[in-house]
């Protein structure tokens, strides 16, 4: 097997492959850094492109897309709190205060740093025990993705800054947006108002923008009264060996979360960077630094949602099942090519699945030196005048809302979650949560109507399978050392 | 707060003059400009790839260009909703989804392909009752044996509730009289991973859909819904060959908004049909594990007021059940 990646290195270096790769990593982190235009969004478009060289070619810049779009996201997240895909909205929650002080190279630098460790971390798990992995991943049914929502769900106490009722609060609100649209089980249309763009519900990407971006700028116009708008100054772009080794274990545990939320099919990338988040703040020496601006804090998602795209890649080249959206859109331009994924990609074309491969391990590599090389550059953004920023998350709010299916509805929402955020922020409630509870609703809900009607109606389903006990049992701890801690916190401060 | 407000309104005045379209009309050479192909889904999909693979030879059929754009949503809604309220020039059409044949009645779509002027049929594929290789059962008769023993202990899974494949295995509950429980899921996919996971028994998805695992030996087909067996799996019998009639195939066809007059519908499907004919489309759907099937304007109509017909009591019998 060792020798299949090492053909697959051979090819990739001796062909066209790596540069294929190296411009496929370039395109995403322009298609990433962008809001609206998504990794997902890239490789559709390109996929015509690999008709007209060898799969393995098409294949790489595929992968480096992939890669570099859900890196990319991070880098606007960071400088302009625009998460550029919903990867990266949990990174804006400490990326963006620490580029407010003052340090956005740094922050872009550990992003990277992260990104890459964490992405390479995966592509390995990829190279070794995809088939390993991937058995575990079928057995993940309907209990168990309802377990994973809830457990996703108490992460809103990691999220809700000072105020536990306000995040709760935000929470709810989230829930009920995700409500919207057709009843994953009886397709019963609800709240749809006799509208077609409601029919299934709101897209995220335009909520995302307008309750991050979009709100932000409203302040910034608010605020553009300020005869002189402060200025930020960059500091020094590189970490020091005491501040790598602080986010390294962080790195390495997300990266695991990640690959495996990516194995599982019908999660992705945003799920992977929340729950890496909430883990690091639990298990961090220094819980008080996140949402001021920790680069654990910036680290754990980044390394979380670049694991979850090689985690993804595992059942699909596996099963032929894809493990989040951009995965299936690559599972259908395999297809055209005449590749079929699934067992026995494996045994027919090994030299295939070896260069993708080699691929996703390059990839990090490529990653780290643009991104590296690029952090100061990027930071320079933050020189402009303030009107400018907020001019430009204006022009790149709508322009984001608007392309992600064409349509005019989503500016709509796009501008109403930013109204909703703005008031959110004047009145002191976090704004995570919200995020938290329109991502994980449609998977708790739509898995527990599967579970009940797998069980026939019975409940006990919940405590007669191994990982689901497993996940109650984490539920449970989170809940009570959270309350244990409030508890605490409170005695001090009397 | 004064400027906020000055500020959405110069927005709310600005985006939609971006986006206006001018009221260009034709000459009287058709076509003379290029053609609009609504695709209802995401780029990157199966209908997706049909439509592209069959834009590439647009110029050279048509003498103008046909460009793709995607507009999902809905399940399908927003393209068509779009395509619907286009002029019939002939120069918006649509890919057509089956959907249209059952989605109003339950009040989901406010169209049917009524609302449509229908150009020609371009791909069918057959549902396929599908189990996990080790599954007890080796032939339909078993499967329906043990239902019937067992009134609802089977669960099936499909991709949506009223969705097509849903309503396949309702059909084969209708016709055999046995009882299931059928479980939603989003998207074939996630139907097929759950059964590997044996949370669910058995999935009515289409055949293509399922080919990579049954050709990896971890799914059977019990019984393909289709009129005749599948190209890629000759050995697999038909329902109907095992006594049982079930027929159930997903289409997609082209069309556009209703009243394109006849002659731009003839020199459309003149021109499309011969774009169906290129090697390149031929290839890639059949990389694609899609059954090509072309049917003229007339086979066409026949086929989607055929199948609003049979699925009518299948329908009736779900809303019984609700």
């Amino acid at each position: 097997m060792i020798t299949y990646l090492f053909n697959g290195f051979e090819f990739l270096f001796t062909t066209m492959a790596a540069p294929a790769l190296f411009g496929g990593v370039v395109l995403g982190i322009i298609l990433g850094v962008l809001p609206g235009l998504t990794a997902t969004m890239g490789i559709a478009l390109l996929i015509p492109l690999t008709y007209y060289v060898s799969p393995s070619v098409g294949l790489s810049m595929l992968i480096g897309i992939f890669a570099g779009g859900i890196y990319g996201g991070s880098v606007s997240a960071i400088l302009l709190k625009t998460p550029g895909t919903p990867a990266a909205g949990a990174t804006l929650l400490d990326g963006y205060p620490m580029a407010q002080n003052g340090y956005a190279g740094k922050a872009i630098a550990i992003a990277t740093i992260a990104s890459a460790i964490g992405g390479l971390i995966g592509a390995l798990i990829l190279s070794f025990l995809a088939p390993q992995i991937a058995k575990i991943a079928v057995r993940f049914g309907p209990p168990e993705y309802v377990l994973l929502g809830i457990y996703g769900l108490t992460m809103i106490s990691y999220v809700s800054g000072k105020s536990l009722v306000k995040g709760l609060f935000a929470g709810c609100i989230g829930l009920l947006i995700s409500t919207f649209g057709i009843d994953p089980i009886t397709s019963v249309p609800r709240f749809t108002f006799g509208t077609l763009n409601l029919l299934t519900g709101f897209e995220l990407l335009p909520i995302l923008i307008g309750i991050f971006a979009m709100s932000q700028a409203i302040e910034g116009v608010r605020d553009s009264r300020e005869v002189t708008p402060p200025q930020i100054k960059l500091t020094r772009v590189g970490i020091s060996v005491k501040e790598f080794l602080r986010i390294l274990p962080h790195i390495v545990k997300s990266a695991f979360i990640g690959t495996f939320v990516g194995a599982v099919p019908g999660t992705g990338t945003d799920i992977a960077a929340f729950l890496s988040y909430g883990e690091a703040k639990r298990s961090s020496k220094h819980p008080e630094e996140f949402g001021n601006g920790s680069i654990e804090g910036v680290a754990a998602p980044e390394a979380g949602n670049n694991a979850c795209v090689n985690g993804a890649m595992i059942p699909m080249f596996t099963l032929g099942i894809p493990g989040e959206a951009a995965t299936a859109v690559i599972l259908g331009g395999l297809m055209v090519l005449g590749l079929q994924p699934g067992p026995l990609l494996f045994t027919d074309k090994p030299e295939i699945i070896y260069t993708v491969f080699a691929s996703t391990i390059t990839s990090n590599i490529f990653m780290i030196v643009l991104g590296l090389l690029g952090a100061r550059f990027f930071a320079k953004v933050l020189s402009l005048p303030k009107s400018v920023i907020v001019s430009f998350i204006f022009v790149f709010s709508v322009l984001g809302a608007y392309s992600m299916r064409n349509s005019m509805f989503d500016i709509i929402i796009m501008m109403t979650a930013g109204l909703l955020g703005y008031i959110f922020s004047v009145l002191d409630y976090p704004v995570p949560p919200v995020l938290l509870g329109v991502i994980l609703g449609p998977l708790v809900e739509s898995n527990l109507g599967r579970t009940l009607l797998v069980s026939d109606g019975n409940l006990m389903i919940f405590f007669k399978r191994p990982i689901s006990i497993f996940f109650i049992l984490i539920i449970l701890s989170t809940i009570v050392s959270n309350i244990y801690k409030h508890y605490k916190s409170k005695r001090v401060l009397q | 707060m004064r400027k906020i407000i000055v500020l959405l309104v110069v927005m709310a005045m600005v985006i939609p003059t971006v986006f206006a379209q001018g009221a260009a009309e034709s000459a009287e050479k058709f076509p003379s400009k290029p053609i609009k192909l609504i695709v209802p889904w995401s780029a990157g999909g199966g209908t997706d790839a049909i439509a592209r693979a069959l834009a590439k030879s647009g110029e050279k059929h048509l003498g103008v260009p046909v460009v793709v754009e995607n507009k999902p949503g809905g399940t399908g809604a927003m393209g068509l909703g779009e395509t619907v309220k286009a002029a019939a020039d002939g120069y918006t059409l649509a890919v057509l989804p089956v959907e249209l044949s059952f989605l109003k009645d339950q009040g989901i779509y406010p169209f049917d392909f009524s609302n449509f002027t229908r150009i020609m049929n371009l791909n069918t594929d057959p549902s396929a009752l599908t189990v996990k290789t080790d599954a007890p059962w080796n032939t339909l008769a078993e499967f329906v044996d043990y239902a019937r023993a067992n009134p609802g202990k089977i669960k099936i899974g499909h991709s949506g509730t009223g969705m097509l494949w849903h309503l396949a295995a309702a059909t084969l509950a209708l016709e055999t009289n046995t009882q299931y429980t059928y479980v939603p899921f989003n998207g074939a996919a996630d139907a097929i991973a759950s059964v590997l996971g044996k949370n669910i028994d058995a999935v009515t998805v289409s055949g293509a859909e399922v080919s990579a695992q049954v050709r990896a030996g971890e799914m059977k087909i019990l019984a393909v819904f289709g009129e005749r067996r599948m190209e890629i799996f000759p050995d697999t019998p038909t329902a109907r060959e095992q006594g049982f009639e079930v027929v159930v195939n997903t289409f997609r066809g082209l069309g556009g908004p209703a009243g394109i007059p006849e002659d731009r519908v003839a020199i459309l499907h003149e021109g499309f049909k011969k774009m169906m004919e290129e090697p390149e489309f031929v290839k890639v759907i059949g990389n694609m594990g899609l059954g090509i099937d072309y049917r003229n304007t007339t086979d066409y109509y026949k086929l989607t007021d055929d199948t609003a017909k049979t699925l009518e009591p299948v329908l009736a019998s779900l809303l019984e059940i609700k």
